[in-house]
């Protein structure tokens, strides 16, 4: 395998997104994922009290860590980087272990139960493949939804990041995300405990 | 400031219970082992004669302790791939390398234990058991002296290499955990030796059991001498350190995840007031540390048999607790929603643990029933007191 100099990303504007959920249906019917499972989806929350109240959303989906806790946890190799900087799994070697899943601080992956393995968000490394963009960002209706190489200065990529204020998930994990958003509200970006730490459910 | 969830996914627990009591089985296996050491490594006399006994517990549990994780995969017919596909930042796959070498370590050691009683028994015992007994000697029939002194010295070195083995193999199962950064209950310097602490309660607590079963009705003399109860009862005490020990490091650990970030906050409060409350206070720290260290801490109560026993369940079903609440608790605690992850048990998984234990039972019933662990004939001294000595006894130290 030759060394790329591509290194895929994802910036998803905030501003943009309307929360109707097409990449979460586009991705569904490209992989055909099984009920209740999902390689990207869209988390929203309301925020505040009528009159003073907002919507924020954040449509989710493998990180692609430039440091994956996942490809470390892997025992046997199955979860591997491509030559683009995607993170891919490889089906065949897979043994279900679900450590992986233990390890992602961003519940980014699943038990496929048809398939038996680990699965998650490749990127759409098969249309990439082909020349194409990956389907949540085709079909994105705001536009929301920007992928291109982070190596490239000139990518729209590179500049929205460049230009823009941007946050990705976790940081304090020192995983390096390649998932960059734009105007992310900080309630939504990580897991809220604040029900949980009063003796809660 | 008012947050209302509209929509999010839920991300039910992974790492079920099986998982957990595979971990229940390596510590027990790692502390048996550990114990059977003590007197053959580290030269602590009064312990030689149990020797035989806990290693055989150690192989009988490590022998079933990976049917668990294979049981788990979601593809058990690829196990095997982790033998070649080597990763080493997963603790995972060094650690199939542990299971591997930390059983066939005990097992030679073992042998070289038993090879005099089985060359013995090859002579003296009839049956099946005199077959087995010869063929498990695979011909090295050999009682002079300089044989057995060899066997001595092979006793020490495998010991030696089998005590560091024990305690990676059930290090290596804290490491699994505490590699993890993203479960903060997970994420802590002490989880790997609170692991051992905790192998080491279990370990004791089951030998103890063992011993007191197999002793009664297994053993040539078929009792429980003094000499055995007074060893039974010195376990009894080691086991009251190591539940000290056990509950200092999970006290520190508790301190310190009180004044960590949020979510190590929200995991301490799961277990204190949360859906994990009864099986951690009440099982546990309740049952599983504070009972059995009264038990045998207690001068009126740390004398008899049947309070000591009493202890050892409790150890037993306290480990088992903490083994579930650190392996599903630690996935509860969410860290994309508001709510904690569920867990649904597969009913399979239950039966397979259901299976397991019984096979486990069976392992080391037919291992006691039909191996000269305890000797093959009596020993003259035992004998003579059984008849004389009344069952109250107390024994010295």
């Amino acid at each position: 395998m030759t060394e790329s100099t591509i290194r895929y990303g994802i910036v998803i504007d905030l501003r943009k997104c309307v929360g109707c959920n097409a990449c979460t249906v586009s991705c569904k019917i490209e992989y055909n994922v099984p009920d209740g499972k999902y390689r990207t989806w869209v988390k929203e929350i309301e925020k505040g009290s009528y009159p003073e109240v907002i919507r924020h959303r954040l449509p989710r989906l493998c990180n692609h860590c430039d440091n994956a806790p996942c490809e470390k946890a892997c025992p046997v190799q199955a979860t591997y980087r491509g030559e683009n900087g995607e993170i891919l799994i490889d089906y065949n070697r897979c043994i279900g272990c679900k450590y992986c899943m233990a390890a992602c601080p961003y519940d980014a992956r699943f038990v496929n139960p048809v398939r038996k393995t680990a699965e998650k968000c490749t990127f759409c490394f098969h249309r990439t493949q082909a020349g194409l963009l990956p389907a949540c960002v085709t079909t994105c209706v705001g536009g929301a939804r920007v992928f291109g190489d982070l190596n490239d200065p000139n990518s729209l990529v590179s500049r929205l990041i460049a230009n823009n204020p941007v946050q990705v998930l976790k940081p304090e994990m020192n995983t390096k995300p390649t998932v960059y958003y734009i105007g992310a509200d900080q309630a939504l970006m990580g897991a809220d405990y604040t029900s949980l730490t009063k003796g809660g459910k | 400031m008012d947050i209302t969830y509209l929509a999010n996914v839920e991300h039910p627990v992974q790492l079920g219970y099986l998982i957990a009591i595979y971990f229940f089985y390596t510590g027990l296996s790692a502390g048996s082992f550990v114990l059977s050491t003590l007197g053959t490594v580290f030269g602590i006399q009064k312990y030689k004669p149990i020797a035989k006994a806990a290693v055989v517990m150690a192989i009988a549990l490590l022998a079933v302790a990976p049917l668990h994780l294979i049981a788990d995969l979601e593809q058990p017919g690829r196990f095997y791939t982790l033998f070649f596909r080597l990763n080493p930042t997963s603790a995972i796959s060094y650690g199939t390398y542990l299971l591997t070498l930390y059983p066939l370590t005990c097992v030679f050691y073992l042998w070289f234990m038993m090879r005099k009683d089985l060359a013995l028994g090859a002579q003296k015992l009839t049956g099946f058991r005199r077959s087995l007994c010869a063929f498990l000697t695979f011909g090295k029939r050999d009682l002079s002296e300089a044989v057995l002194v060899q066997d001595q010295k092979w006793i020490k070195r495998l010991g030696t290499l089998g005590v560091p083995l024990a305690l990676m193999v059930h290090g290596y199962t804290g490491f699994i955990l505490a590699n993890v950064q993203a479960r903060t209950l997970w994420h802590t310097g002490l989880m790997p030796l609170i692991f051992l602490m905790s192998a080491m309660v279990s370990g004791t607590g089951l030998l103890i059991l063992v011993l007191l079963i197999t002793q009664r009705f297994f053993s040539p003399e078929k009792a429980i001498t003094p000499e055995r109860r007074a060893i039974i009862l010195d376990i009894a005490r080691l086991m009251m350190w190591f539940i000290v020990v056990d509950g200092v490091l999970m006290l520190i650990n508790f301190i310190v995840l009180y004044f960590g970030n949020a979510s190590g906050y929200a995991a301490a409060e799961m277990l204190l007031h949360g859906s994990h409350k009864v099986s951690f206070l009440g099982l546990e720290i309740g049952i599983g540390l504070v009972l059995p260290f009264l038990i045998t801490f207690w001068s009126k109560t740390r004398k008899s048999l049947t309070m000591v026993s009493l202890a050892s369940l409790f150890t037993l079903i306290g480990v088992i607790a903490m083994r579930i609440n650190f392996v599903i608790g630690g996935q509860q605690v969410p860290l994309s929603g508001n709510t904690f992850n569920p867990y649904y048990a597969e009913p399979k998984h239950l039966i397979f643990i259901g299976s397991f234990a019984l096979l486990e039972v069976i392992i080391l019933y037919l291992a006691f029933k039909f191996l000269p662990i305890y000797g093959i004939e009596e020993s003259k001294k035992s004998s003579t007191l059984k008849m004389t000595t009344p069952t109250k006894a107390v024994s010295a130290p």
